[in-house]
């Protein structure tokens, strides 16, 4: 387990928005602009932390999250979901696949870099 | 339709049969040819006058009435005064000049009213005719012609059922035809039914007659009671064209006893003259009577048959157009459902699509206004950066409002529902709107002391309340009151108060209707899209409770809330 958080976002602007807040904390980030980069980078990075958007084309967040959680070395990577669909179903299907938290978009950068700290100290 | 009561005719009917009654009353001679005459002059003046008092659409078959009866008058005259009348005599004349008159003013009665067009009409007067005719050959006019003497004695004599013949077609079309039950169409009938009577008893029992007979009181009520029909105002409707055309197969009971009466005359008559002693039995007279009232029974039977088949015709083809009506109205629905589809869709993805860039505005935005930034910004591009900071959020909850009704409108609103406590969230949402409240000097109270426990959706129920608690700070002026009250009385009951602008009694009605927006929301231009008190009702509405609008006694709103309280409790 390494100190790196993984943020994957198909969306530049918000993947620089999301490295640059939790750069300001203290985080070493990994960044990935597609599925399978993230689950690629993951595999290298063991991550603490991944901030996972759902809405990838490809491999979208949930199918990164399912191969994160069927891979035992990744088993202490604590994973964040991040979502424009505000549905209560899509939520449950997040937490069902084994999501730790879930942030809807719009979001508060300092409200993400909060949860992703939780998640990072709680992270064994 | 028309009322009974006419005075001209109450006078006519009253003065008629006190003349009747002191005919006979008088001696015979002189005395009664004078009433006789008067009586008939009389009728005919009564006539022509009321065809000018009345004026009738149709005046000529009036003046033909009284023409009629003028002759019928002159021709009585003239006999009275002849000792003793040859046959043929000059009051024959004017006896079978009257006739043609009279017939043909009902036949224009008949033409004027419609009746014409109608064949199943004409078919039955048709049929009562051929029994008439049949009547008359046998009793009155095969005996004249078969009791002898010079033709023109047998020919005036024969004239005279002829011409009843002809008077009782007119009468005929005109029965089965007209307008019933006016007064003014029954009075007629009636007095030509007399006049027919009276030549009747006259025809079968010529040698017999003698002037001042009872028999002449048929001839004296037909004249009184033809000038009472004429002075009735209801003489009018029956020369107007009917309006509305009676149903094709209309069958009264007194229509089809005249028809049965009529059908039944040949074999009785057979009978009556088979039973009578030496009655003359002319089989070929028969045959033509049955002959002719068959073809006419068949014309009237291929009638019926024909409105039937129109009638099943016209019921296929309203059925079928009923049938194309329906599919396309189907297809017409199915087309809106998959527009309502489609629109939902769009209203999906677009609010979906708008709250990516929106996390990136409102993100950087924060970014931007952290204090914790190395190079602090100077208060001016702070303040315009607040303003964006602001604008971003509204535009983000109109999203998020559309993005809900969007789904609202396509299927039911799923709860999550956990037991929740509602003064815990009055407080919350009191405090989250806090901010807001203290920029505009507004004081947010919030009236509460015990918990009230429900079941319902924590997100949906904060959503309800932000949207309460948010308008009323909204339209509330600086330096006002909102209050929140949690109490519970068999429900619980959340009431937001404020010191705001609020609404008329009749703008209480409809605040809940989608895109509403009162006067004073929109004169004040207070921004909004009338979609919050719509999802504040929907929310209601999902968990079983009902919402209401009131206005307050000198200005501000009061919405009241009641749920179901959690069931333990309840």
């Amino acid at each position: 387990m390494t100190e790196v958080v993984l943020v994957a976002d198909d969306d530049d602007d918000i993947l620089l928005l999301v490295t640059t807040r939790l750069k300001r904390d203290g985080f070493e980030i990994v960044s990935a602009r597609n599925g399978a980069e993230a689950l690629e980078l993951a595999r290298r990075h063991t991550p603490r932390v991944a901030v996972l958007d759902v809405g990838m084309p490809g491999m979208d967040g949930l199918e990164v999250l399912a191969a994160i959680r069927a891979d035992e070395a990744l088993a202490g990577t604590r994973v964040l979901l991040l979502t424009a669909k505000a549905q209560e179903s899509d939520v449950r299907r997040g937490f069902d696949t084994g999501a730790d938290a879930y942030v809807k978009k719009p979001f508060s950068p300092a409200e993400l870099a909060g949860r992703v700290r939780e998640l990072y100290d709680g992270a064994l | 339709m028309g009322s009974w009561r006419s005075r001209p005719t109450e006078l006519c009917l009253a003065a008629g049969f006190l003349a009747t009654a002191v005919y006979f009353a008088v001696p015979r001679g002189n005395p009664q040819s004078v009433i006789y005459d008067v009586v008939g002059a009389g009728s005919a003046v009564a006539i022509a006058y009321a065809a000018v008092l009345r004026r009738p659409s149709r005046k000529l078959p009036w003046l033909l009435f009284a023409f009629g009866n003028l002759f019928f008058a002159v021709a009585d005259m003239i006999f009275s005064v002849l000792v003793d009348p040859p046959v043929p005599s000059v009051a024959d004349v004017f006896y079978l000049l009257g006739y043609p008159l009279v017939a043909a003013g009902l036949v224009l009665l008949l033409l004027a009213g419609g009746g014409v067009r109608r064949l199943g009409a004409l078919v039955d007067a048709g049929i009562l005719v051929c029994a008439f005719v049949l009547l008359q050959w046998v009793f009155v006019l095969d005996p004249i012609v078969d009791g002898g003497g010079s033709t023109a004695e047998v020919a005036v004599s024969a004239a005279y059922p002829i011409m009843d013949i002809v008077l009782l077609a007119g009468l005929a079309g005109f029965f089965v035809s007209a307008a019933w039950r006016t007064p003014a169409f029954l009075l007629l009938v009636s007095s030509v039914v007399l006049l027919l009577v009276g030549d009747e008893i006259y025809g079968i029992t010529p040698d017999s007659y003698r002037s001042g007979d009872w028999v002449d009181v048929t001839w004296l009520l037909s004249y009184v009671i033809w000038a009472a029909a004429a002075l009735h105002p209801s003489m009018r409707e029956l020369s107007e064209p009917r309006r509305r055309p009676q149903p094709r197969l209309r069958v009264s009971p007194a229509r089809l006893g005249v028809l049965l009466a009529a059908l039944l005359t040949p074999p009785v008559v057979l009978l009556v003259q088979d039973v009578r002693p030496s009655a003359p039995i002319e089989i070929p007279a028969y045959v033509a009577a049955m002959i002719a009232i068959s073809v006419f029974v068949l014309l009237r039977l291929v009638g019926i048959l024909r409105a039937l088949e129109s009638i099943r015709l016209r019921e296929r083809a309203a059925r079928a157009d009923a049938e194309q009506a329906q599919r396309l109205l189907s297809a017409q629905n199915e087309r809106l459902v998959e527009a309502d589809r489609l629109k939902d869709e769009f209203v999906a993805l677009i609010s979906h699509d708008l709250r990516t860039p929106l996390t990136s505005i409102m993100g950087y935005i924060e970014l931007s206004l952290d204090d914790e930034l190395d190079a602090p910004l100077d208060p001016e591009r702070r303040s315009y950066l607040e303003v964006v900071s602001r604008s971003s959020g509204r535009l983000l909850r109109l999203v998020d409002d559309l993005l809900f009704v969007a789904r609202l409108q396509s299927g039911r609103l799923d709860l999550t529902r956990s037991r929740l406590d509602l003064m815990e969230i009055a407080r919350q949402s009191a405090e989250e709107v806090r901010a807001r409240a203290e920029a505009k000097a507004i004081e947010v109270v919030v009236d509460a002391d015990e918990p009230v426990p429900i079941e319902g959706d924590r997100g949906r129920l904060f959503q309800l309340l932000d949207n309460l608690v948010s308008n009323a700070v909204k339209f509330t002026p600086d330096g006002g009151r909102v209050e929140l009250r949690v109490s519970r009385d068999g429900e619980a009951i959340l009431e937001v108060c404020d010191t705001g602008v609020g609404f008329t009694e009749e703008e209480a009605a409809r605040v809940f209707e989608r895109f509403y927006r009162t006067e004073a929301a929109v004169e004040r231009q207070i921004p909004g899209t009338g979609l919050g008190l719509f999802i504040a009702h929907a929310i209601t509405a999902a968990h079983g409770g009902q919402i209401s609008a009131h206005p307050r006694e000198g200005g501000g709103a009061l919405f009241r809330i009641r749920l179901p309280l959690a069931e333990s409790t309840a």
